[in-house]
């Protein structure tokens, strides 16, 4: 089941100009390069991009960057109160008239899951609750994957990462809720693989003024130990099994863009990715795999 | 209401809110923190009654409110931004961050010591943690430097040969809930000396895209920008004179990196900063009406450090003693160091140099303790073993102290391990 | 001293390679060193690390700038200038290189009788099914050229140094085997072993000129805009030629084509554009090589093809 579209209905709708060069020196197959330069189609040229420490830092590697549009790297805890001082310049700047209204910008933070979930979740929690005007990309491989992948509060249950010997024990934190609760005017998860669904979301943000959270599942080849050929179907397979959502929460209401008409198990998700093996060999770990399906039929129960 | 052309009683943080205001500041990000508070509220409220134009915001830290000023100054308005011990050293990273950015800003720091254990007195423990970040230090004695020092910070920051932050320190109450006499320029006077600011970054504007703060991965490219930063503060030593003359032409008041009192023919040279300072100069007028040459140095200008002013002013003297209101453990005093480096190789350089640690955690530096350093420097012999740093405190304060103890409940010593 | 560089692409094994030779020379008795190089590249792109080994203690850290042997495993790198491969190598006793084509490398003249060629990576794809599992093989090598470290130390560093980054045991043989065959394969290089030094018998000590490469740089303030980490000709990253990082090409049929758009919507890296007709024309100075293009593609218009490469 999928949610009527008003903007993209069709992949030739979507924006073709390309916003990044190539020649970056993120991995083959990133899923959140994938995920950027999607978003970065849609909202057009017109944006300073705010980064936190993380992969997406390395775009910008002194003397090369793949971006046309402007970047401000900061920290890894504050890449939402940079944006805050960017916004605030050019609102001043545009209101005293020493810049012309026209070269307005959107401003987009641009940081991972380690430092959205927890380093800069301080930061952007006061930015939300600010009602500051501006865009979080959030591209989520769930684990600190720029140095060497990890454990980060992103991390799925189970999941194997460098600093987890016997995989996550936790389950990864839900930024969606916890940025829905500032009741923002809008919120939303995004994939790559749905790009017209992520256009869709783009488009409905856009004509709304305040915090907006675009959450990309960010598909890793490199962490998630997969051959990076895969990525669409490892992103498609997230989705189709219900392990990520697609949906949206427009002043704290929350709609899903699509439901899948029958899900597949959540399995055949895990299966093809070495994070996950330890399942599966050298026995099956039932009492896990249960949990994990067990978790995700219990999120869609109760999904509206 | 007309800004300014009047002499006022004033608290020092009363004055760093009228630096800015007199700076026509556009920006102030803003977080709480004692004893800087005063500042904050006195900006929030000009912000609020129209008397500044632009934006005043509470961020959620320290470390978010310096983000937030670098960006802005990135994006090219003037920024203002001030904090305390803490705060200072929570967004510490930040200060690093903005001076390798180059941006252009003022940040007032009202010195407190640091935590553990917490306290809300006055030392400079702080502001020194900072003093390898790249921004430039003012160390105010009066509440008219703290005014004025920040005007003069802008023109020092926004020019070409340096753009880099800088850091006007104040010390906690003894500055910053201190009121005394200040002198404020007329508004007109005000924009004379600082015009309206000139950006040389080219901001963030869609016609104009530029990257900034990229990352630098190679050591040599990265060792030309430190070294470019490094220069930028550097030349603050050739701008601050004329800066400080064209201040001095427009405001009649005449500042040095490095200030002498009473110091042309002084055997004995006191080295310090900040308010305690105006103690010190009690201390030598009482020495010199008993008829002894000493004399005081008082570094205004931290960074960059004005290496041939001590130089000079060092020069030939019988002995040397710094003050230092902090400690590094396993060191003694900060400013000591800087001070031995400075005049390290030379020639006629001082005969002796003694280090003191005094008025920590806003202790008092009473008379007795500047005699009894003002003595020890008077006995110093070159020949003399060395000499230890020296923690001042008196023996009544030491009593007070060990009565605490005994409250809390610390009877006697374990003298396990001392020595 | 024996100085070791080793340069590959993220993914051929060359820091575990040049553990290999570390590891290899410890456990011959030898004092050794090694040391992997990181930067913001991932996997396909150059990457180098470093083994020292001597008799007596290394008083090395950091950067091999003068080599003595120059391992290389893939051939592409030499054409890559930004690599640094050939730097110092004037001064080598020997460039290895894993190739099957050794008379078409760009080499200048001045070092081609000082070339060492050796097709690696078909003995580690027989060996292993995997071209790019290059560690054991390109370990071997060096180690072997060396000359002064016996087999059973190689086979113990590779058993170590594989087993210590997660290779199954059922893999190990598989490697020590491929490393037997290499060490079989190769001839040492002449050495000269004092007992208290190990050198290789052509190395010769630079003169203190050739040493410091000149006078001291005088860098003067440059001004705000220019000494300040910023970049103002945004979109240059294309000057950056990934399309090296490819092991297999993705490549269009035309014919087959549906127009469908899902390649040019899918490319992580947007190398893929639309010509005037709608098809799909994918840019190789940067494609990576992910092939996601030929797994998204809804009529299997596009198919793999091996690199013309060693690799």
């Amino acid at each position: 089941m999928r949610v009527a579209r008003e903007h993209f209905h069709n992949l030739k709708e979507l924006p073709k100009t390309e916003q990044l060069e190539p020649g970056s020196p993120l991995c083959a197959g990133c899923g959140g390069l994938s995920a950027l330069r999607l978003v970065h189609q849609v909202l057009g040229e017109n944006v300073v991009w705010v980064n936190a420490a993380g992969c997406m830092t390395l775009l910008a590697t002194f003397p090369y960057t793949p971006m046309h549009a402007s970047w401000l790297y900061t920290t890894m805890g504050s890449a939402a109160a940079g944006a805050q001082g960017v916004r605030d310049a050019l609102d001043i700047l545009i209101e005293s008239g020493r810049l012309p209204a026209e070269e307005n910008l959107h401003v987009v933070v641009l940081a991972g899951d380690g430092s959205t979930l927890d380093m800069g979740l301080s930061a952007t929690s006061a930015a939300i609750h600010r009602q500051l005007d501006f865009w979080y990309l959030c591209y989520d491989n769930e684990a600190y994957g720029n140095t060497g992948f990890q454990l980060s509060a992103a991390s799925p249950l189970g999941s194997l990462t460098a600093t987890t010997h016997h995989g996550a024990t936790q389950r990864k934190k839900d930024i969606f809720e916890i940025w829905r609760a500032h009741r923002p005017p809008y919120v939303a998860t995004l994939s790559a693989h749905d790009p017209l669904d992520l256009a869709e979301k783009i488009a409905r943000g856009k004509e709304l003024h305040g915090p907006k959270l675009l959450l990309s599942l960010a598909v890793c080849p490199t962490g998630w130990g997969f051959d990076p050929a895969l990525g669409d179907e490892i992103a498609k397979l997230a989705i189709e099994t219900g392990v990520w959502p697609l949906k949206e929460a427009k002043d704290g209401v929350v709609r899903h863009t699509y439901r899948p008409s029958r899900f597949r198990p959540v399995e055949d998700y895990l299966r093809p990715q070495r994070r996950f093996r330890h399942l599966f060999a050298p026995q099956r770990n039932e009492e896990l795999l249960s949990r994990l399906q067990q978790q995700v039929d219990a999120y869609w129960r109760d999904a509206t | 209401m007309v800004d300014g052309g009047m002499r006022k009683l004033l608290t020092g943080n009363a004055a760093a809110a009228w630096g800015a205001r007199m700076a026509r500041v556009d920006y102030v990000p803003a977080f709480p923190i004692t004893p800087q508070t005063e500042i904050i509220e006195l900006l929030s409220d000009w912000f609020g009654d129209g008397t500044l134009r632009g934006k005043f915001v509470t961020l959620d830290s320290e470390h978010s409110m310096l983000t937030a000023a670098g960006a802005a100054a990135a994006a090219g308005v003037r920024v203002f931004t001030a904090t305390s011990s803490q705060g200072l050293v929570y967004g510490l990273e930040l200060l690093y961050t903005l001076a390798g950015w180059r941006v252009p800003l003022v940040l007032v720091n009202v010195s407190r010591g640091l935590s553990a254990p917490i306290t809300l007195g006055p030392d400079h423990n702080d502001v020194l943690a900072a003093r390898d970040t790249g921004f430039l230090q003012l160390h105010a004695e009066t509440c008219q430097e703290v005014f004025d020092f920040i005007l003069m910070a802008y023109r020092l920051a926004e020019s070409p040969a340096v753009s880099v932050p800088v850091l006007v320190n104040l010390d906690g109450f003894q500055l910053s809930f201190t009121r005394e006499a200040v002198e404020l320029p007329s508004a007109e006077q005000a924009g004379r000396f600082l015009g309206p600011f000139q950006p040389l970054h080219p901001g963030f504007r869609h016609s104009r895209p530029v990257a900034q703060g990229v990352a630098v991965l190679d050591g040599a490219t990265y060792s030309y920008f430190r070294y470019q930063l490094h220069r930028a503060v550097e030349n603050a030593l050739t701008e601050f004179p004329r800066v400080a003359a064209e201040f001095a032409e427009t405001f009649g008041r005449s500042y040095s990196p490095l200030e002498l009192y009473r110091a042309d023919d002084a055997e004995l040279i006191l080295v310090m900063i900040g308010s305690y300072a105006t103690k010190a100069k009690a201390a030598v007028d009482r020495w010199r009406a008993a008829g002894r040459r000493v004399g005081l140095a008082r570094l205004r200008l931290v960074r960059p450090l004005p290496v041939a002013e001590l130089r000079r002013a060092l020069a030939g003297r019988r002995a040397v003693g710094v003050l230092d209101q902090n400690l590094a453990p396993g060191l003694g005093g900060i400013l000591f160091q800087e001070v031995a480096g400075a005049v390290a190789g030379m020639a006629n350089g001082p005969a002796v140099m003694r280090s003191f640690v005094g008025g920590l955690g806003g202790k008092d530096v009473s008379d007795d303790e500047f005699d009894h350093l003002l003595s020890t420097l008077e006995a110093a012999r070159p020949e003399d073993p060395p000499a230890d740093v020296e923690l001042l405190m008196t023996q009544s304060e030491w009593l007070q102290v060990a009565r605490s103890l005994t409250v809390a409940g610390k009877e006697g010593g374990d003298h396990a391990g001392s020595s | 001293m024996i100085r070791v560089r080793l340069h590959g692409r993220g993914g051929h094994g060359v820091k575990t390679a040049g553990r290999i030779v570390g590891s290899a020379a410890f456990h011959a008795g030898f004092h050794g060193q090694d040391a992997p190089v990181y930067g913001a590249e991932r996997r396909g792109a150059a990457v180098a690390s470093y083994a020292w080994i001597d008799r007596g203690p290394i008083r090395e850290r950091g950067v091999i700038a003068r080599p003595d042997l120059i391992v290389i495993a893939d051939e592409t790198l030499l054409a890559d200038p930004a690599s640094g491969v050939l730097a110092g190598a004037e001064t080598a006793t020997a460039l290895f290189v894993n190739t099957d084509r050794v008379e078409a490398l760009a080499l200048p003249d001045s070092l081609r009788s000082r070339v060492i060629a050796a097709d690696l990576t078909s003995r580690t794809l027989a060996a292993l099914g995997r071209a790019a599992a290059l560690s054991a093989s390109l370990g071997a090598a060096a180690v072997r050229l060396l000359g002064a470290v016996p087999l059973d130390a190689l086979l113990q560093a590779i058993r170590d140094e594989l087993t210590a980054i997660g290779v199954a045991p059922t893999e190990l043989g598989k490697n020590e085997q491929l490393a037997r065959d290499v060490f079989a394969l190769l001839q040492p290089l002449a050495f000269a072993d004092t007992g208290k030094s190990l050198s290789l018998a052509a190395q010769s000590a630079p003169a203190a000129s050739e040493r410091t490469g000149g006078s001291m740089a005088q860098v003067g303030y440059e001004g705000v805009m220019r000494g300040t980490p910023s970049i103002l000709s945004g979109g240059n990253s294309a000057a950056r030629h990934t399309g090296a990082w490819r092991v297999q090409r993705p490549v269009i049929d035309p014919a087959l084509c549906s127009r469908c758009g899902l390649c040019f919507v899918q490319c992580p890296d947007g190398v893929v554009s639309l010509d005037a007709e709608g098809y799909p024309v994918i840019d190789y100075d940067h494609c990576k090589g992910c092939l996601l293009c030929q797994r998204v593609c809804p009529v299997g218009a596009i198919h793999e093809e091996r690199e013309t490469r060693a690799w």
